[in-house]
C-alpha cells in the first residue's frame, strides 16, 4: 500500500513540477508576444500613468512602417512634454524649458546589444507565472505574474489582451509589495497603418535651444570599466562611449540587464557636469544613483531599487 | 481651468458637494469639455491610486450626476466596444452611447466609462514578492474618502528635473525592454515636481583617484 501512494505522491510532485515548469513557460511565451506586438503592432492610445500618489495622462502613437520604427509620447498635462524615438535618434521636446534634447544611438558592440530575450534564465531571477484572467478595458486579458527572487529588481503584474498581447494594464512593484507604478490604458487602437504625420510634434518649436550631442574623434570602441558587485543575472547588454546632448566631452554608457531590468551606468568628467547632486534620485519609477569613483562621475539609472542602483555605481572599477 | 473649477470636479467624486453646486457644475460639463476630460481623469487616477477599487462606485457617480440633472436617475446602459473601423482601425477602446441623458450626463459619463472599464479586474491580486501580503478584493479596506490626485495641486516647475538627468534618462529608455520602455519614456514627460528627488542621501565614501582612470 505504501510503494503506490509514495509513487502517486511523487507523481503529484512531479506533475506539479511539470505544471509549474509549463506555466512559466506559457507565462514566458506571454511576454514574448507581449514584446512582438508592442513594437511590431501599430497603435495609439491613452494611458494614465500613475506612481508616488500622483499620476498623469499620456498619448502614445507607435508606427511600424515595413521595420521601421517609430513612437511619439505625448503628455496631455502640464506643458505638453513629448519624446519621440525614431531607429536611431530620439527627439524630447520640454515645452516648459524650451529646450529640444536630440540624442543618437550608436553602439560600441552591436552584437552585444541584443534585445532582452525571454529565456530560461530569466526564471533564476524572477518567478513567472500565469495568474488567472480577467477583463480589462471590455477586453479579456491573460494576467501574467512576475515576482522577483531577491531585493534587487522590482516584480510586475500584467494584464496582456488575450488577442493581441497588448499590455493594457501594468503594475509595478516593490520588494514590500507595494505598487510603485501603474500604466492604464483608457483607450487603444490597433490600426492597420500610422501615417507619418502622427508622429510629428505637436509643440512649434521655432525658439527652443537645441541640444545634440557634439561630432567626437571616433576611438577604440575599448570598454573601459567593469562593475565588481552586480547582482546576480545583469549582464552587460550594451556598451557606447560618445557625446551626449549638452556635454562637449564624451560619456562612456554602459547598460546591464537581466532580461526584463535595465540598469544604464553613466561614466563622465564630473567637471562637465555639475548640476547633478551626489547620492539617490528619483524621477517617478526610476531610480538613479550619482557617485565620484576614481576622479569620475558614475550614475546608474534604472527601474531597479535603490539598492541596485547604488551597489552598481559604487562599485565600477576599471578593466 | 481654475484651481476652483479642479477643487469642485475632486469634491464631485467625493460627494461633498451640495445639491446646488452639482447642479452647477454639471451645467458647466455640458459645455466645458476641459472640466470634462479633467473629470475623467480625476476619476481614473484616483481609482488607480486605490487599488483600482472603485469607490464610489460608478453607478453612485451616474446617479449623483442624475440627481444634478433632473433628479431622476438614468437608465445605465453598458458601455460597448468600438464597433466602427475608423480608418481601418482594429478598435480596444471603448465608447458609451450618449443618447438619453443629455450632454452634460453623456461627458460625466465618459468619466464613469473610464472608471467602469478599469474596474473589471478589480479582483486579481498585485504582484508580490515571497512573503509579502497577499492582498484580494475582498480584503481590500474601502478609503474613507476619495483621495485626491495630486495633480489638482499647482505643479512644480518641470524644469526642476535637471537636463543632464532627463538626459540620462532619455539615453537609457533606448535600451530599455520592451516592458520598461514606455515607463521610462512616461517618466521623462509625465513626472514632475512632486514625484522627483534629487541628491539625496549623498553617499559619505567618495574614492578619488583621478591618475587611476584608465584610457
Amino acid at each position: 500500500m505504501i510503494l503506490p501512494i509514495r509513487a502517486s505522491q511523487q507523481s503529484l510532485l512531479l506533475l506539479a513540477f511539470v505544471a509549474c515548469g509549463a506555466a512559466a513557460q506559457d507565462a514566458r511565451s506571454w511576454l514574448e508576444r507581449m514584446s512582438l506586438a508592442v513594437e511590431q503592432l501599430n497603435y495609439e492610445g491613452t494611458f494614465v500613468h500613475v506612481h508616488g500618489g500622483t499620476g498623469e495622462t499620456l498619448q502614445i502613437v507607435h508606427r511600424n512602417d515595413g521595420g521601421s520604427i517609430a513612437e511619439r509620447i505625448l503628455s496631455l498635462d502640464g506643458a505638453g512634454r513629448e519624446i519621440i524615438r525614431r531607429e536611431d535618434e530620439v527627439q524630447c521636446i520640454l515645452p516648459d524649458s524650451r529646450v529640444v534634447l536630440l540624442q543618437q544611438r550608436k553602439e560600441l558592440n552591436p552584437l552585444a546589444s541584443a534585445l532582452p530575450s525571454y529565456t530560461d534564465d530569466i526564471e533564476a531571477n524572477y518567478e513567472l507565472r500565469l495568474a488567472g484572467t480577467a477583463r480589462v478595458a471590455q477586453r479579456s486579458a491573460q494576467v501574467i505574474g512576475i515576482t522577483p527572487r531577491d531585493q534587487f529588481r522590482y516584480g510586475y503584474m500584467l494584464w496582456l489582451d488575450e488577442e493581441t498581447a497588448m499590455p493594457l494594464k501594468s503594475q509595478l512593484t516593490d520588494e514590500r509589495g507595494e505598487i510603485v507604478e501603474q500604466i492604464l490604458f483608457t483607450q487603444l487602437d490597433i490600426v492597420d497603418h500610422v501615417p507619418a504625420d502622427a508622429l510629428e510634434p505637436t509643440t512649434d518649436t521655432e525658439g527652443f535651444t537645441w541640444l545634440r550631442p557634439p561630432p567626437l574623434p571616433p576611438d577604440s570602441g575599448t570598454v573601459l570599466w567593469r562593475v565588481e558587485n552586480l547582482p546576480g543575472g545583469f549582464r552587460l547588454s550594451a556598451a557606447t562611449r560618445g557625446a551626449i546632448a549638452g556635454s562637449e566631452h564624451p560619456v562612456e554608457h554602459l547598460v546591464y540587464s537581466d532580461g526584463l531590468a535595465t540598469v544604464s551606468v553613466f561614466i563622465e568628467d564630473p567637471n562637465t557636469q555639475p548640476e547633478l547632486s551626489e547620492g539617490f534620485s528619483k524621477v517617478g519609477s526610476t531610480n538613479a544613483f550619482s557617485v565620484t569613483v576614481r576622479g569620475r562621475r558614475v550614475t546608474a539609472v534604472g527601474e531597479v531599487p535603490r539598492q541596485t542602483v547604488r551597489s552598481i555605481a559604487t562599485s565600477l572599477q576599471p578593466q | 481651468m481654475t484651481e476652483h473649477i479642479q477643487d469642485q470636479l475632486s469634491a464631485f467624486i467625493d460627494d461633498e458637494l451640495s445639491e446646488e453646486e452639482s447642479a452647477f457644475l454639471v451645467r458647466r460639463l455640458e459645455r466645458d469639455a476641459t472640466a470634462r476630460g479633467q473629470l475623467a481623469r480625476y476619476a481614473l487616477i484616483g481609482a488607480a491610486l486605490r487599488g483600482e477599487l472603485l469607490q464610489p462606485h460608478p453607478w453612485v457617480l451616474q446617479h449623483r450626476i442624475d440627481a444634478a440633472l433632473n433628479g431622476v436617475p438614468a437608465a445605465a446602459q453598458p458601455p460597448v466596444v468600438r464597433a466602427a473601423r475608423q480608418r481601418g482601425w482594429r478598435a480596444v477602446g471603448m465608447t458609451r452611447p450618449l443618447a438619453g441623458a443629455g450632454i452634460a450626463a453623456a461627458a460625466a459619463v465618459a468619466a464613469i466609462g473610464l472608471l467602469r472599464y478599469t474596474n473589471e479586474d478589480s479582483a486579481v491580486p498585485i504582484a508580490q514578492p515571497s512573503g509579502a501580503m497577499f492582498r484580494t478584493a475582498s480584503q481590500w479596506q474601502e478609503p474613507e474618502s476619495y483621495v485626491v490626485p495630486q495633480e489638482a495641486a499647482p505643479r512644480a516647475a518641470p524644469a526642476d528635473l535637471p537636463i543632464r538627468l532627463t538626459n540620462y534618462l532619455v539615453y537609457h529608455g533606448q535600451y530599455a525592454s520592451h516592458l520598461s520602455r514606455t515607463s521610462v519614456h512616461s517618466n521623462v514627460v509625465g513626472v514632475v515636481g512632486s514625484d522627483v528627488v534629487l541628491g539625496e542621501e549623498s553617499p559619505a565614501v567618495v574614492p578619488a583617484a583621478a591618475e587611476e582612470t584608465p584610457r
